[in-house]
Formats: structure tokens, C-alpha cells, sequence
């Protein structure tokens, strides 16, 4: 915690109006020197637009933002910039074709007569780079760096001094600087946000992992629905106030019922919410999906499970442990793993994507990222649920039956309760995340399908959402459908898989069941024989 | 972000908001084309209007009759014995009967063919021929822009389509020279399409398995296809014939079927484009095949991880788009009764041009077939103003050109409006 000193930065009843949506309203914060400084609420609750706001991307209706006694243009970056202001973005907007040196100078690139002065650059680079990382090779392609050094070269690029050796930058905004990154690579950046907060800067931390919170932030503000609710410090303050705080009501936690007292309170509550523990699968039974020795050069080694009806089977393990490539081979998507899969006996590894899906085999993928590897922004939300199973309701000659198709997605809809102004008439770009993820289980949800693969079904969608697609999958699995779960939110994974697989390094490095199930535990297997620690 | 705050918070599913009737008319991309259609048209209907020109049709009389000339003392003359000006009156005798045109109405007597020529003012615009002819020049290419607008859907392109369109021509123009003049329709018409729609189809396919198999982007697969296809166009006819034409087809495949006139007009191969705008249109909007290419074009990823056969379907529509320039080359061998090897030459522009300006989106997802038809009547439009300008046809590439890419900013500007207010 900072010493208690005046503010350096004031943002005065801020309003933002987005079309109907009313984005920000009457929102007044103030940031101090040395703090770190959390925006927190659920998805759509105004905290990254906020932080936006103060680095003058948007430009509010009204109210004002302070820094150091002036006032900011609104919405001039230009203006913010100079005044010292710096933003990291939540996706990685930059080069990746260009090299690091190239990436961080490219708004000023030192020439040599007509020529780029590539020497310059990379010395530029290389002391920006190295402030927070002495590893990093300036002039490797951006592309070839893992995510986490792909933010820190972001974040570096906000780390520029002037003559006397001193940080020009007042206030920087982090808008979930982690959302892309594995654990050990956000402790990494966790421990880069608090050195920066040390020597002064402002950290203004937009986020909605509380385990973060609690980690590197001094005081969190919580905004909800466009307003302001609380600023707390957070060393006085616990997590289910701030979830209370967030979602706007209590979450009922049953502490009694809980066997492993080792779980998070998170964890806890999470279960408890999906009705507490569940009887195991039962095990007797034949496997419904079994996966022997596969191995995809380069991506897997050797992996081997086996998938019982009506079980969550969750994998933990760090980002790049090659949990999805693992997903990719079994839907065949990944051409070149080689082993056995098979689904109620039924050999479908090699055989195609299509094989997997028909033939009574019934494998159903939700895909990690959902705009790039699931949505289809150009259709309505009718199309984009039915697209597998379309010419299986058509007629003769791929002739749609409107009908059949409109009943099959109601139904869907209605299930999955998705939100949406139309069916065919609404683009999935109209719909909040939650949503939008909801429509890729729901596209899966046929009577054939058996085995489903969820890559990280809740990534970046807000808690009322996420404990919905709780409960669907919980009551999916109770009606025997066999579930593979990918998550890298530790309650999730905890509280709804019935075992849990961890993975690292394209290896299953092993298996935990009952009262073994554990974040400490699964952290511990997902590093275990890592020769080096990469971030 | 700020939008999901409005849908995952409290708010009712909203039933679709009833449009009004104009809204929904004008909300379409093909209702701004046919908009800007009725501008050109009434502009030009006006412009004819204030500068009609003269046209002459022979007066229809019976064999037998006779023209006399009348002076205007009513004084009957020889052809030949008097000057134009001085005659008042044209007299068709008929045996006991007579009809009488006077002079102004009359543009010209052939006495040595003996045919009298009625003189009418035309719109230059706004008459049967005109319209028709103006569609016809569209045809061509818009039958081949039916195929295109798939394959930019795709977010592909094809460059190869002139060069496929002459091949399927030369081809179609070797088997149809090899048949008897007095060959049936029944015969002739069938096998032309057979042998230029297969010609056409394997050159697609081959586009579309070389791109696909071979992972290369299709601009640089159809860009080699565009140069070895029209090499074949020009070798084939030259180690055959000699010729750089080739020509003598049935006419039962020319004036019996695809030239042939109906009212004074020869709109075979307008009835052909549109014939095809609707089948297109229907393959693209309901059927599983139309839905898949939308939905590769709209997220080639995602469609690949909802079990969507990428690969076939790119190649089919490829395919397709080969099969209909085989289809426009028959046309066009039947209508003009001769293959050029330049056949389609740049026709790639003027078929890319019209699906674009037909609302359809390079960067891939979005298009319409009828779109693209409208869109290559419109460039016809544009080619028929300048005519009707009597501006030299050397500009009609300066002015196709601006429209092409007016027509792309209009369009993304009201994307963006709606986009905003969305």
C-alpha cells in the first residue's frame, strides 16, 4: 500500500453513451501515485470503458478527467499521451510479422538519411524491452514470443524516459493485461505491475480475476452497470463482498456442505451452487471415448484417457500444455496425430471432422476462442446454431426445411435461455459474450451428440452468465452426456469436473480424483519436470 | 463490452421491430441498385425526349402495289424524275384502293429496291431495342458474375473467367462448325451447352482443387489459369484452322434459338441471365450448399470446426463459376454466330466489377446474385449513357472504373451507418 498522498489523476462524474447503451454514467474515481490501482465488474459493467475513457480513447458526454491539477482533452489520445498517460490493450495489438525493435518504435522509427536506422531502433528497444525482461531478443519477430512476452513488450513500450533517465509515463492502464496469458505468465506480469507501482506510477488494473486482485492491488474500485458501487482497500475487504458487490446480490455459500476444506471459498460457493457434490460416474460401465497413445508431432506425447458416459473428465494445466491440441486431435482437425480414438468403439481418428460429428459417433467441440473459431458473424443466430447438423433437416437436393430448422433452434434458444432480439434477423455481433457462448454449446446440443469437448467455456464472460453454463453442463452430464472440460479458471475446473487430468508439455502428467482435487495440486502436476520456467 | 451490459442485464427478449414498408423496401442492398437504375433510366428517358433521333422501318404493303409519287399540284412522277423536296406525297396503290404518307413522314424511297421507309422519332433511350440491347451486352457477363458472387462470398476471386469464357467459346465454335447447316436445334443447341459448360467445369474445378489442394491463394492460381487458358484460346484455333475466328454454325443454333427475335427483339440471352439470377439466388439463400459458402466466407475457422467440408464446397463453387462461363460462351456463340480468340478478353473486370457493385464484399461473407446482375446491367447503363452522349466509347473504362469504386464507398459508409446504429 502507498503512502497516503493527494491524488495525481481525478475523473469527475463520467458518462458514456454507446447508441442505447448507456456505457458509463455518472462515474467519479481518483487514482494516487505509487498505487495499484483495480476497475472491476462483470462484463458490460463499464470498467474497461472507463479505463479507455482516461487514456482519451473514447471522448465522454460528460465529466472530466484531472491529471496532476489539468484538464485531459476528452477523447484526444494525443493529449492523454502527453500528459503521461499510457494504455495496455487486452489484445495484443501489435506486428506480429515485425520484430520486437520494429514494434516498439514504430511510431518514431530512427532514420539514417532515406533508411531506417536499425541499430538505433534496437538499441531503443532493447533498453525499454529490458527494464522488465533482459531475455528478450529485440530483434526476433514478435510473432515467435509466447503471449506473456508478447504483453511485456507491450507494456515496455509505455516504459519511456526522458533525458535525466527519468519514467516520462504517470499512469498506466492495464485492461486485462492477463486475459491471453497462462498463470505462471501472469505472476510474472503481476510481479512487473506492482515493481512499476514502486517507483511511482499509477497502475490502473482492469480486470475480473479476483485471484489478481488480491494479489497486486491496492485499492479496487467496483463499477456495476455503468456505476460507480464502492472503492475499497483491499486489504480490508474479502471476496465474496466484492463478488456481492459486483453481481449485485449475495451468493449463498453452504460452507457446512464443502469436504474439501482446501478449496477457495470461490470453489465452495461454486459447487454449492450446482447442488454440491455429485456421485462419482460409475466407472463399470464401458468407456464411451477411450484415446490410446496419441501422438501429434511436435504437439502431444502419448496421451491416453478414457471418458465414461455422464462424466466430466476436466484437464488442467498451463497455457501451451497442448490441452486444445489434444481437443484438435480428437475432433481430427489436427491431420497428423497419430494413436487410437475411439468413440463407443468406434475408430475415428484419421477418418475426418465429418466422421466424428455423423455416424452415430456424436463429438461435439466448442473451440477455445469463439470469434475467430466458432461464430459466424455474417449469419443469424438460426444459422450459426444449426450450421453442423443443416443438411441433415434438409430435403432433397440440400433444400432447406425453414421449419424444422426454426423449431430445432427454439428449442435450442429456449433451453440455453440465449438472449436475442431475433433469430435470423440478429447477428451473433449483437450479442454479449455470454450469449455468444452459450449459442456454440447450444449449436452441439442434438440428441446424437455424446462426447463434448468444451475448450475454456466461460473465458471472458461475466459471472451471471458463467454460473448459467454451470448449471447446463451439469445437467448435460446428469443426462449422460460425456463432457471433456479445458479451463484455466481453477473453481471452475474444480468445482464441475468429477476428475481431473493435468496436462504439460503435450503429456498427461497425471490424474486426480476426490479430496487430491486441488489448485495447489494441479499447479504442482502442471510443472512438474518443466525444464525451464517460460513466461 | 458496453453492449453485453445491455443484454445480459434485465433486458426482455424484443420481438424484431416491424420495418415499414419503405424501410424494409430501401433497407435492401438490391433496392439501392435498382434505385440507381431508375435514375440513370429516367435520365436518360428524359435526355432522349429533348433529342430523339430518326429512325426508318419499312412501310409493310402487299407485293403487288406500286409507290407513286405525288407533287403538290397532285401531279404523279416517275422515281428518279423528281427531287426530293419537290414531292408532297407518297401514294401506295393497291389495284382500286390507295394509301397516302406525306412527305414528312416518309424518310426515303428505294427505287431500285422499290421499299418505302417510314420515318419515326425515337427515344434514343426508352425503345424496345434499346432496353433489350442494353440487357443483352449485360447478359454475357452477368451470367458469369451468377458464379462470381459465390466465389467472393468465399472471399476468393476468380481472374480466370475471361480467359474460360474464351476457351469455352473456341471449343464450343470447333464442335459446332463440324455439324451440317441444316442441323436441328435439338441437336445442335444441347451439344453446344454439353461441350462449352464441360469445358468450363473442368476448368473450375481445376482452379478450385489447385487452390484448395495445394493451399495456394486462388488470385495467383486463377491469375496463371487466366494466362495459360488464354494461350490455349489462341493456339487451338491457330494449329486447327489458321483463323482467328472461327464461324458457320447451324442456324438453327443461331437465329432458330439464341438469336432468335420475338417482337422485333432477340432477348434469349437477357431470359438466360435472368433465369440464372434466380437460380443462383435460390441455390445461395436456401439451400445447405448456399448457407455453407456464406458461412466459409463469413469465418473459414469456425466453419471448419463446425464440421462445414471447406475444401468441397470451395471447389464446387469454383466449379460452378466455370460451368456458367461455358454457359455465357454458348450464348454468345449463338448469338453473334462466330468465336473471336479474344473472346471475353478483361472480361474478369467488368464480372468482378458487378458483384461488387451488386453489394458483394472482397474481404468475403456478404454478396447477392441479384445484386450482381443488377450490378452488370448498371455497367451496361453507364457503357449505353455514353453512347447516348455520343461521348467516344474510349472513356466508357475512365467512367467504370470511378463507378466501381463510388459504388464500394457508398456501400461501406452505409454499413457503417447501420453498424452504428445497431
Amino acid at each position: 500500500m502507498s503512502e497516503p498522498t493527494s491524488p495525481n489523476l481525478i475523473a469527475t462524474n463520467i458518462s458514456q453513451r454507446f447508441g442505447h447503451t448507456q456505457a458509463l454514467e455518472d462515474v467519479s474515481v481518483s487514482f494516487m501515485p505509487g498505487e495499484v490501482h483495480a476497475l472491476m465488474g462483470e462484463n458490460g459493467a463499464g470498467k474497461s470503458t472507463l479505463g479507455k475513457v482516461l487514456a482519451g480513447l473514447h471522448a465522454q458526454n460528460t465529466g472530466t478527467v484531472v491529471i496532476n491539477g489539468r484538464e485531459l482533452i476528452p477523447g484526444s489520445l494525443d493529449d492523454a499521451f502527453h500528459a503521461g498517460i499510457r494504455i495496455v490493450h487486452q489484445e495484443l495489438a501489435q506486428c506480429p510479422n515485425l520484430s520486437v525493435a520494429e514494434n516498439l518504435c514504430l511510431h518514431d522509427m530512427p532514420k539514417k538519411g532515406f533508411t531506417v536506422d536499425f541499430a538505433e531502433m534496437e538499441r531503443r528497444a532493447a533498453k525499454l524491452v529490458h527494464q522488465l525482461d533482459p531475455s528478450i531478443d529485440v530483434t526476433k519477430p514478435l510473432g515467435y514470443l509466447s503471449p506473456g512476452r508478447r504483453q511485456i513488450c507491450q507494456i515496455a513500450a509505455s516504459l519511456d524516459r526522458d533525458d535525466k533517465g527519468n519514467m516520462i509515463a504517470k499512469v498506466i492502464v492495464f485492461d486485462e493485461p492477463t486475459s491471453s496469458l497462462s498463470i505462471s505468465e501472469a505472476s510474472v506480469l503481476m510481479d512487473i505491475t506492482r515493481d512499476l507501482a514502486k517507483q511511482g506510477l499509477t497502475i490502473i488494473y482492469v480486470s475480473h480475476r479476483m485471484s489478481e486482485i488480491f494479489t497486486c492491488c491496492d485499492r479496487v474500485t467496483i463499477l456495476r452497470d455503468g456505476k460507480f458501487v464502492a472503492t475499497n482497500v483491499v486489504s480490508e475487504i474479502d471476496e465474496p463482498t466484492l463478488v456481492e458487490q459486483m453481481i449485485g446480490r449475495k451468493i449463498e455459500t453452504l460452507e457446512s456442505r464443502n469436504n474439501g476444506s482446501n478449496h477457495s471459498v470461490e470453489t465452495r460457493a461454486l459447487k454449492a451452487e450446482l447442488g454440491g457434490d455429485h456421485p462419482a460416474p460409475d466407472h463399470t460401465v464401458a468407456p464411451r471415448l477411450t484415446i490410446r497413445s496419441v501422438n501429434s508431432p511436435g504437439k502431444l506425447v502419448d496421451c491416453s484417457l478414457d471418458l465414461y458416459p455422464g462424466e466430466v473428465l476436466g484437464i488442467g494445466g498451463l497455457v501451451g500444455a497442448g490441452r486444445s491440441e489434444l481437443f484438435d486431435a480428437i475432433f481430427n482437425i489436427d491431420t497428423r496425430a497419430k494413436g487410437s480414438i475411439t468413440v463407443d468403439g468406434q475408430e475415428i481418428l484419421g477418418k475426418g471432422i465429418r466422421a466424428a460429428i455423423d455416424a452415430g459417433v456424436g463429438l461435439g467441440y466448442v473451440p477455445e476462442d469463439r470469434r475467430i473459431q466458432g461464430l459466424f458473424f455474417n449469419l443469424g443466430i438460426d444459422e450459426n446454431i444449426i450450421a453442423p447438423i443443416m443438411h441433415k433437416i434438409a430435403g432433397f437436393g440440400g433444400l432447406r426445411r425453414r421449419k424444422e430448422e426454426l423449431s430445432t433452434v427454439e428449442k435450442r434458444i429456449a433451453r440455453f435461455l440465449i438472449k436475442t432480439a431475433s433469430l435470423s434477423n440478429t447477428t451473433p455481433g449483437e450479442l454479449s459474450g455470454g450469449n455468444q457462448q452459450k449459442l456454440l454449446i447450444a449449436r452441439w446440443m442434438t440428441q446424437k451428440t455424446k462426447v463434448l469437448l468444451l475448450d475454456e467455456p466461460t473465458r471472458g464472460i461475466d459471472v451471471g452468465t458463467k454460473s448459467e453454463i454451470y448449471k447446463l453442463i451439469r445437467e448435460a452430464a446428469d443426462e449422460g452426456l460425456s463432457i471433456l472440460l479445458v479451463s484455466s479458471e481453477m473453481p471452475e475446473l474444480l468445482a464441475l469436473s468429477d476428475r481431473i487430468l493435468v496436462m504439460g508439455d503435450g503429456e498427461i502428467k497425471g490424474e486426480l480424483t476426490g479430496d487430491e482435487m486441488t489448485q495447489i495440486n494441479i499447479l504442482t502436476l502442471a510443472t512438474s519436470e518443466e525444464k525451464h520456467v517460460t513466461i | 463490452m458496453s453492449k453485453s451490459a445491455a443484454d445480459t442485464h434485465s433486458k426482455p427478449t424484443q420481438p424484431a421491430q416491424k420495418k415499414s414498408f419503405l424501410g424494409s423496401l430501401f433497407g435492401h442492398q438490391e433496392s439501392g441498385l435498382v434505385l440507381v437504375i431508375i435514375l440513370i433510366g429516367i435520365g436518360l428517358t428524359l435526355f432522349g425526349m429533348l433529342n430523339p433521333v430518326e429512325s426508318k422501318t419499312p412501310v409493310d404493303r402487299s407485293a403487288d402495289s406500286l409507290v407513286l409519287l405525288l407533287d403538290a399540284q397532285g401531279v404523279v412522277h416517275e422515281p428518279g424524275t423528281i427531287a426530293r423536296t419537290k414531292i408532297a406525297t407518297y401514294r401506295v396503290q393497291n389495284g382500286d384502293t390507295h394509301t397516302d404518307y406525306s412527305a414528312a413522314q416518309i424518310s426515303k424511297y428505294d427505287s431500285t429496291t422499290g421499299v418505302l421507309y417510314a420515318k419515326h422519332m425515337l427515344n434514343p433511350f426508352l425503345n424496345k431495342s434499346n432496353l433489350v440491347l442494353v440487357a443483352k451486352d449485360a447478359s454475357f457477363f452477368a451470367i458469369i458474375a451468377v458464379g462470381m458472387t459465390g466465389v467472393i462470398i468465399l472471399a476468393g476471386i476468380d481472374l480466370s473467367v475471361g480467359s474460360i469464357y474464351g476457351l469455352c467459346a473456341i471449343i464450343g465454335a470447333m464442335a459446332l462448325q463440324k455439324m451440317s447447316p441444316d442441323t436441328s436445334w435439338m441437336v445442335a443447341v444441347p451439344v453446344a451447352l454439353i461441350v462449352c459448360m464441360t469445358v468450363g467445369t473442368l476448368c473450375g474445378l481445376a482452379n478450385g482443387a489447385m487452390s484448395v489442394g495445394l493451399g495456394v491463394h486462388p488470385f495467383v492460381i486463377t491469375l496463371g489459369m487466366m494466362a495459360i487458358l488464354r494461350g490455349l484460346t489462341v493456339v487451338i484455333p491457330q494449329e486447327f484452322f489458321g483463323t482467328q475466328s472461327i464461324g458457320g454454325f447451324p442456324t438453327s443454333f443461331t437465329t432458330g434459338f439464341f438469336k432468335a427475335e420475338f417482337f422485333g427483339v432477340y432477348p434469349v440471352p437477357v431470359i438466360i441471365m435472368i433465369l440464372c439470377g434466380i437460380v443462383g439466388w435460390f441455390v445461395l439463400s436456401k439451400t445447405v450448399f448456399g448457407r455453407r459458402v456464406f458461412a466459409i466466407g463469413g469465418n473459414e475457422v469456425a466453419a471448419k470446426y463446425a464440421g462445414i467440408p471447406v475444401g468441397k464446397v470451395k471447389i464446387l463453387v469454383y466449379t460452378i463459376t466455370g460451368a456458367m462461363c461455358g454457359l455465357s460462351a454458348c450464348a454468345y456463340l449463338g448469338y453473334y454466330g462466330a468465336a473471336e480468340t479474344n473472346a471475353g478478353n478483361a472480361y474478369e473486370l467488368q464480372v468482378i466489377a458487378a458483384t461488387v457493385i451488386g453489394g458483394a464484399s472482397l474481404m468475403g461473407g456478404r454478396g447477392t446474385v441479384i445484386g450482381a446482375v443488377l450490378g452488370a446491367i448498371i455497367i451496361q447503363l453507364i457503357n449505353n449513357t455514353l453512347i447516348i452522349f455520343e461521348v467516344d466509347t474510349s472513356y466508357n473504362q475512365i467512367v467504370m472504373g470511378a463507378a466501381i469504386i463510388i459504388a464500394v464507398v457508398i456501400d461501406q459508409t452505409k454499413q457503417r451507418i447501420q453498424a452504428r446504429r445497431a
